[in-house]
């Protein structure tokens, strides 16, 4: 049974936290990511948002485990034991320590700072070879492309750079595909974008994210993602059954 | 004893003669204008407005004011009516700061209950998805009304801490303004009964209120504009009151930084909301005007040209989180200070670092200030303001970092001892340490772009304000029962209390963000099956219920103890701060003579050293 030191300034006290933070912040930085499970992965844009988020994660369980194994091992060694009726030691505070956990958390603040800068360009740039308009209002969405063709349903190209304008006619709406990562409002009175690369075919849903009256909760649509050809494919198709006029274009 | 001679019930049929008068004076009013007489929107308000007045009226709080107006002397009234039962004060106007504490408490503590138990209904409703008993549109109005039914609650609590502990802890006889002080009290209730009545008629925004959405819903959205009105002017009085208690009123020798901790809290807490409220008020206001008179403030308007000559929906937002932010630390800051105040109580060694927390409190409502932004990362303002915004908000960890290590430092080398009080805080530390830590994906604002209006906020959220607000409440409520009632609690069924709650907040809490990660959206009735995120809903919802029944252990708790407990001494904590110098219950004139302040406030362990000198005052 390892033998505790009295004072609480004695060294061996700060090896054995220490160990046990060290232990705790790598199982604790497991736990976390698996019950995180961050489900952004089908764009460009969702990388460094993925990213940055394991970052945060490592980040949180190192503090978590800091502060919580600190506070349990002083639960337990300092407890008041039965027939000891003296008080705690006496000191009122240190300077020192003070600044230094004033100074490191700044330090830290600024490298955010950094970190989320670059993470938040990355995460929101993008080109724009797909034009696509999107429109919500209470409590459906329309897909308007600039040929000309309008559709229920959001199809994209994977791979290829994706402008898209968002354009609400009645309340707020937010334009969210979870696998795609970011979202972005839609404000009546003003038209915002957003930049998305798909990287996965498949089907997924774009869902209204801002509260916007009754049925905010179903104002879903369907977002396809498809190779090139099919693409064209889609949108030719369109052009015929809406009768437009490629010359138009 | 007649009903009636109770304030509140007086309070009441003039709320409701009020409503009548108001409204027919906007209906008259209309008449001579030559319109319809009825017009639900300015009936609403009209009759709201009078509402409030004829209850503020009716209850006693503005009586003294109008005999001051013809020049009639109020002498002051201490003690219980006369000829009235000792418990009628707590349901009428009364001006000792203790009774007034209690209301605010009681109040806060009613409302956190019933907010509570909206929630309870829309996690029975979410336990599993298809919609099963809850229509969408109740599904909204329960959502919206929990969340200002518990934003209420948390006003009030941290009104009644305040009101009941400050004047204690420094000394003082009373507030500096008591008639203010059940002012501010009083026009809380018809602002409640005002909001419960908007629940007839739905409403559908959530908290938030964000045009152009609450321009175009039910009339419910009125009563909650005016409720909010009300509220928020209980806050700008009440921290006022706090304020010039606090500079003005302190005894000999108590240096603004021989303060109980928790003073310095509550002036920090004081000074954002006395300066931020206003702009809450204002921003429902012109929502109110808006709808009411068409004053285009915030809902688009477009000319034969295309160009907008309406307003702007997020000017709206912008003028909401300037208040609704600073808001949050209104939220935790008295908890924060609950937590210093008790942690060396418990640990018998002096609050480390007291000079850091201090000022961390004021650093935390001044950065507080500078943040707002963050909460409209989505919203498609400019860009660049994101990076502004994201860096001030990162800021917030370092003043609450120095709280955290200061704690620690506090528990270091203690000799502990863990009565419900201090489980609660340390219980307060854990889930506000969940909360602040997930603080900070949010604020970096490419993961918030992924996270905003998911239920991560609600995870993040929530436990920032169950380590921040409740946990520590309740741990004040245990502390202090004593003082208040002269009895103990029941210790076993507090420390059941705490091994469910805790638990079962910090299952709620991750699971909610879990959900969030997953793609689970904020405020839907209901969900997509297919996100895989049912067993994880199934999961909160059970930690809820978990929380709910150890809340009402609580509550029989403190009834039972209040007859039976044991008799609990002046001073069962061995604490060195004023008030538990004095006999429990507090008498009414809580000190008998002044007390100079002769030590520092937290030096326990240093032998001879005492904080207050009670100058004959406090014998039993």
């Amino acid at each position: 049974m390892l033998k505790l030191p009295q004072s609480s300034t004695d060294r061996k006290h700060f090896v054995i936290v220490g160990a046990l933070v060290f232990v705790a912040t790598i199982a604790l930085g497991f736990f976390l990511l698996a019950i995180l499970p961050v489900k952004a992965q089908y764009s460009v844009q969702a990388e460094p948002i993925r990213w940055l988020f394991q970052l945060h994660v490592w980040l949180i369980a190192f503090l978590f485990a800091l502060v919580v194994v600190f506070m349990l091992y002083a639960l337990i060694v300092f407890r008041k034991r039965k027939d000891d009726d003296s008080e705690g030691e006496h000191f009122e505070g240190n300077t020192t320590l003070e600044v230094v956990w004033t100074v490191i958390p700044l330090i830290l603040v600024i490298i955010f700072s950094f970190i989320g800068f670059q993470t938040l360009r990355d995460a929101t740039r993008g080109g724009d070879e797909v034009q696509v308009e999107a429109v919500g209002f209470q409590w459906a969405w329309t897909f308007n492309y600039p040929n000309g063709v309008v559709s229920q349903e959001m199809v994209l190209p994977v791979n290829k750079p994706a402008l898209i304008s968002l354009r609400a006619t009645d309340v707020i709406h937010s334009f969210w595909v979870v696998e795609w990562g970011p979202k972005q409002d839609l404000v009546p009175g003003m038209t915002t974008r957003m930049h998305i690369t798909p990287t996965k075919v498949g089907e997924f849903k774009v869902r209204c994210a801002e509260l916007c009256g009754l049925s905010h909760w179903s104002m879903v649509a369907t977002v396809r993602v498809v190779p090139e050809e099919e693409y064209i494919a889609w949108m030719n198709q369109k052009l015929v059954e809406q009768n437009i006029q490629t010359a138009s274009r | 004893m007649q009903l009636t001679s109770l304030g509140l019930v007086r309070g009441i049929i003039g709320y409701f003669v009020g409503l009548v008068v108001g409204m027919a004076v906007v209906m008259i009013s209309r008449l001579a204008l030559g319109m319809s007489a009825w017009d639900q929107e300015a009936g609403w308000v009209g009759g709201i407005i009078f509402a409030t007045i004829g209850f503020m009226l009716a209850v006693g709080s503005m009586t003294d004011w109008l005999k001051w107006t013809r020049g009639v002397e109020t002498p002051f009234h201490h003690g219980p009516p006369v000829g009235k039962p000792a418990w009628t004060r707590y349901f009428s106007v009364d001006y000792n700061h203790k009774v007034i504490g209690i209301q605010y408490g009681v109040t806060g503590f009613l409302l956190l209950l019933i907010g509570g138990s909206f929630a309870l209904v829309f996690r029975a409703e979410l336990a599993d998805s298809g919609i099963s008993f809850l229509q969408p549109g109740t599904y909204n109005t329960f959502l919206s009304m929990h969340a200002w039914v518990a934003l209420a609650s948390i006003l009030l609590g941290v009104g009644g801490m305040a009101n009941y502990l400050v004047p204690l802890m420094i000394g003082a006889e009373d507030m500096a303004f008591p008639r203010l002080n059940a002012f501010a009290y009083w026009i809380n209730v018809p602002a409640i009964i005002t909001l419960m009545i908007s629940m007839l008629f739905g409403w559908d925004s959530g908290w938030t209120a964000y045009p152009p959405l609450s321009l175009r819903g039910p009339v419910g959205y009125q009563m909650v504009f005016w409720a909010i009105f009300s509220i928020g002017l209980s806050s700008i009085l009440g921290s006022l009151n706090l304020i010039v208690t606090m500079l003005t009123m302190r005894p000999k020798g108590m240096t603004l930084f021989r303060m109980p901790i928790f003073c310095w809290a509550i002036l920090a807490t004081s000074i954002i909301q006395l300066t931020a409220t206003q702009l809450i008020g204002l921003a429902f206001l012109m929502l109110s005007f808006e709808r009411t008179l068409g004053m285009p403030f915030f809902n688009p308007l477009y000319n034969a040209l295309g160009e907008n000559i309406g307003g702007q929906p997020l000017l709206f937002q912008h003028l909401f989180w300037f208040y609704s932010h600073p808001a949050v630390y209104v939220f935790v800051l008295p908890g924060l200070g609950i937590i210093s105040e008790l942690l060396p109580v418990f640990a018998r060694k002096p609050l480390f670092g007291y000079r850091w927390i201090a000022l961390s409190s004021l650093a935390i409502a001044l950065v507080g200030f500078l943040v707002w932004g963050h909460h409209m990362f989505t919203s498609g303002y400019g860009e660049y303001l994101r990076v502004v915004f994201m860096i001030s908000t990162l800021l917030v960890a370092v003043p609450t970092g120095v709280k955290f290590f200061s704690w620690l430092g506090t528990l270091w080398g203690g000799r502990l001892t863990f009565p419900t009080p201090m489980l609660f805080t340390l219980g307060a530390i854990s889930v506000f340490l969940i909360g602040g830590l997930s603080g900070p994906i949010l604020a970096t604002a490419a993961t918030d772009l992924f996270l905003h209006d998911s239920y991560f906020v609600v995870g993040h959220f929530h436990a920032t304000i169950f380590g921040g607000f409740v946990f520590p409440f309740f741990a004040a409520i245990y502390y202090w029962y004593p003082k208040i009632t002269g009895r103990m609690y029941n210790e076993m069924l507090g420390k059941i209390h705490f091994w469910l709650m805790t638990p079962g907040f910090w299952v709620m809490s991750l699971a909610q963000m879990t959900a969030g990660t997953m793609g689970m959206r904020r405020r839907i009735a209901d969900y997509d099956p297919a996100l895989g995120v049912e067993p994880v809903h199934m999961l909160i919802t059970i930690a809820g219920f978990v929380i709910a029944f150890s809340i009402l252990l609580m509550i029989y708790n403190l009834f039972t103890s209040a007859e039976v407990g044991a008799l609990a001494g002046n001073n069962p904590w061995r604490s060195r701060s004023p008030e538990w110098q004095i006999p429990s219950p507090v008498p009414e004139h809580s000190y008998a003579q002044p007390i100079a302040v002769v030590g520092e406030p937290y030096d326990y362990g240093l032998a001879g050293s005492t904080y207050v000198a009670m100058a004959g005052a406090g014998d039993d």
